[in-house]
């Protein structure tokens, strides 16, 4: 008799999915996902566009945080960059959206060598404060090149077309983010399976061991900043399309610091933990308004007068907490609920 | 030649600040390999406590000396003993995401408690200032430097003479063997802690003096970070000398380039000094052993 699920040959180690009860339940999530923009209302749509977005650059950012171990603390640069690639290209000449996507993440990924180049040197501390200064340089030269940017002024962005059709509603927007969302997660699910997963993963464990091992470091390294640096853009020119008008202000220090949290408590190196992480973080900071406003009295007032403050504090103890007594986030979280259920009357408690 | 001698002067001015928080930062690293992101924000709410004193006080120079010293040694012990010390042991990106989250919670917690508008510091000093090179220095900026050149000679008297300074040396070097010499490496952490929001309460009270107070004075927090940076982390006068380097390159660079490249310029010269020396102009270079 079987006693548990073995795998017999590599092909069945590398299926995503390898029982058809999965098949089953993201068939169901995909269909849920389609309908939801056509029996909710418009503003849940919108809400779930913003975590799909966040989910893209989450995505991207634990690419080379999470999976090679390369801490950035430049991704809002990224995201600068993709948005305003897509808003120049739509607002001033007019282009073709998929055709921006992809220019916002090649932009991305060619500027990416910036903070590459030093990673080859640097690490841990000093590769984090090397891609701080990168994005502080980047939003400070959007800031100053008035004539293409808009500067401090901020610049519109024109919904044009997709392969002829036209993304004039949030639906058409939320439609686009999803595909991009489901593509870039299979993506990196493919990339993470794949010669170039392992190889990043063994940089992050010991990169003087990768090196013996054969593993060009200076490629890999490289290739992790431009895969994600071309996500992250292409979740820029995402958000640039579904906020319509860009200010330099939206990408500072503490959207790094968002994203961050994102794939922290996600869980590192997992793009279900980034998926999680981004829909977590997204919404909590209404969510938890929601819930002051109807406790009342002084903890209404409270949010009311310091809503930035409120979500700070809850992104910081989020941090903190998950850090604290959760390293591997909210992935390791379901990977254990999970065995919980599927050995139900045996589980044995200690794992 | 006069505008040369001007933006010099005043770049030395706004250098000492970023030299006394980057020699915080260094302080802190050289003992723990801790880098303190909230360095800035720490600063920052030394200075509004200390404003709080000054009000209360009627402006007396005494009593706000007396809140620097105390709020540091709390709010230093505090830190280590329940943010930092929990997660010693941990890989650095946990530690250096904690700081982050830190920065943030101190940052909007001052939000609160103090609002986000700006405020006159109010500790007025008397004395006119002085004349450098046909430059006016204010009373503050003088006392400023003052403080910068008395800190650096006192940090680096204590590190070199003092038998703490020596035990923190040691404690950087092996704190395992410095561990079978008697010396308690919590012990010297805390003191680090403490050390380092000393400097950081000095340098923001300073700043409070100079400018105003507000929540925007916290992000010298990040600009004072090429310094620490450029000097090596791991050398405490390296990083008080990067500081005046940097307050003098970004002032040439506001003065001669165009005054928005002032903020990026000190980390452009990180960047292009970090691809030179990854370690630093004073850091010791780190070899591994595998």
């Amino acid at each position: 008799m079987r006693t548990a699920t073995y795998q017999e040959s590599y092909i069945q180690l590398t299926q995503l999915l390898p029982f058809r009860d999965g098949w089953v339940w993201y068939g169901l999530l995909m269909a849920a996902l389609f309908t939801l923009p056509l029996v909710l209302p418009t503003y849940i749509a919108t809400y779930a566009t913003l975590v799909f977005i966040a989910a893209v650059g989450a995505i991207g950012l634990n690419l080379v945080t999470g999976t090679t171990g390369l801490i950035s603390l430049g991704h809002a640069g990224f995201l600068a960059i993709g948005a305003y690639t897509t808003a120049i290209l739509t607002s001033k000449y007019n282009v073709e959206l998929l055709t921006c996507l992809i220019a916002s993440g090649l932009m991305a990924a060619v500027l990416s060598a910036l903070v590459g180049v030093p990673s080859l040197r640097l690490k841990g501390l000093y590769l984090a404060v090397t891609t701080l200064a990168f994005s502080i340089i980047v939003t400070n030269i959007i800031l100053q090149a008035e004539g293409l940017t808009g500067g401090s002024g901020g610049i519109s962005v024109k919904r044009t077309s997709i392969l002829g059709i036209p993304v004039d509603t949030p639906a058409a927007v939320y439609y686009l983010c999803l595909g991009t969302l489901v593509l870039t997660t299979l993506g990196a699910l493919n990339l993470q399976r794949s010669r170039v997963g392992r190889a990043w993963s063994s940089i992050r464990d010991y990169d003087i061991a990768a090196i013996l091992m054969g593993i060009n470091l200076m490629y890999y390294k490289l290739l992790a900043f431009a895969v994600s640096a071309f996500l992250t853009g292409v979740a820029g020119g995402l958000l640039a399309i579904h906020v319509r008008y860009l200010n330099v202000d939206a990408f500072g220090v503490l959207t790094s610091v968002e994203a961050l949290a994102m794939i922290i408590v996600g869980g590192l190196a997992s793009v279900r933990g980034a998926i999680l992480g981004a829909l977590l973080i997204t919404v909590l900071p209404d969510l938890s308004r929601l819930v002051f406003s109807f406790a009342g009295g002084a903890l209404a007032d409270l949010s009311a007068a310091h809503a930035q403050e409120l979500r700070a504090i809850i992104y910081a103890l989020l941090i903190m907490g998950f850090l604290r007594f959760e390293p591997e986030g909210l992935a390791a979280q379901w990977s254990r609920t999970k065995r919980y259920w599927s050995e139900w009357p045996l589980t044995k408690r200690s794992s | 030649m006069e505008y040369f001698s001007a933006l010099v002067i005043t770049g030395i001015a706004v250098g000492a600040l970023y030299g006394l928080l980057a020699m915080g930062f260094a302080m802190i690293y050289k003992v723990s390999k801790v880098v303190n992101f909230a360095q800035g924000e720490v600063m920052m709410l030394i200075a509004y406590i200390a404003y709080t004193v000054a009000t209360e006080t009627g402006g007396s120079a005494f009593a706000v000396v007396a809140a620097v010293i105390v709020s540091a040694i709390i709010i230093g012990y505090l830190l280590e003993r329940l943010v930092i010390r929990p997660m010693l042991g941990q890989p650095v990106f946990s530690i250096v995401m904690l700081t982050i989250a830190l920065a943030v919670l101190i940052r909007a917690v001052v939000g609160i408690g103090w609002g986000v508008d700006p405020h006159r510091f109010p500790v007025d000093l008397d004395s006119g200032g002085l004349q450098i090179l046909g430059v006016r220095l204010v009373a503050s900026q003088v006392l400023l430097l003052g403080v910068y050149a008395s800190m650096c000679i006192a940090v680096w008297s204590f590190l070199r003479f003092s038998v703490i300074g020596i035990a923190m040396r040691a404690t950087a070097a092996d704190s395992t063997t410095a561990m079978m010499m008697g010396i308690s490496p919590s012990q010297i952490y805390r003191l680090a802690w403490i050390m380092s929001a000393l400097m950081a309460g000095t340098a923001g009270v300073l700043l409070a003096m100079i400018n105003n107070i507000g929540i925007e004075m916290s992000d010298i927090g990040i600009r004072s970070f090429p310094a620490a940076v450029m000097g090596g982390l791991d050398s405490v006068i390296g990083a008080g000398f990067a500081g005046i380097l940097i307050g003098v390159i970004e002032n040439l660079a506001g003065g001669y380039i165009g005054s928005g490249y002032k903020e990026i310029a000190g980390f452009a010269v990180l960047l292009v000094v970090l691809m030179l020396r990854p370690y630093g102009l004073f850091g010791e270079k780190d070899i591994e052993r595998v």
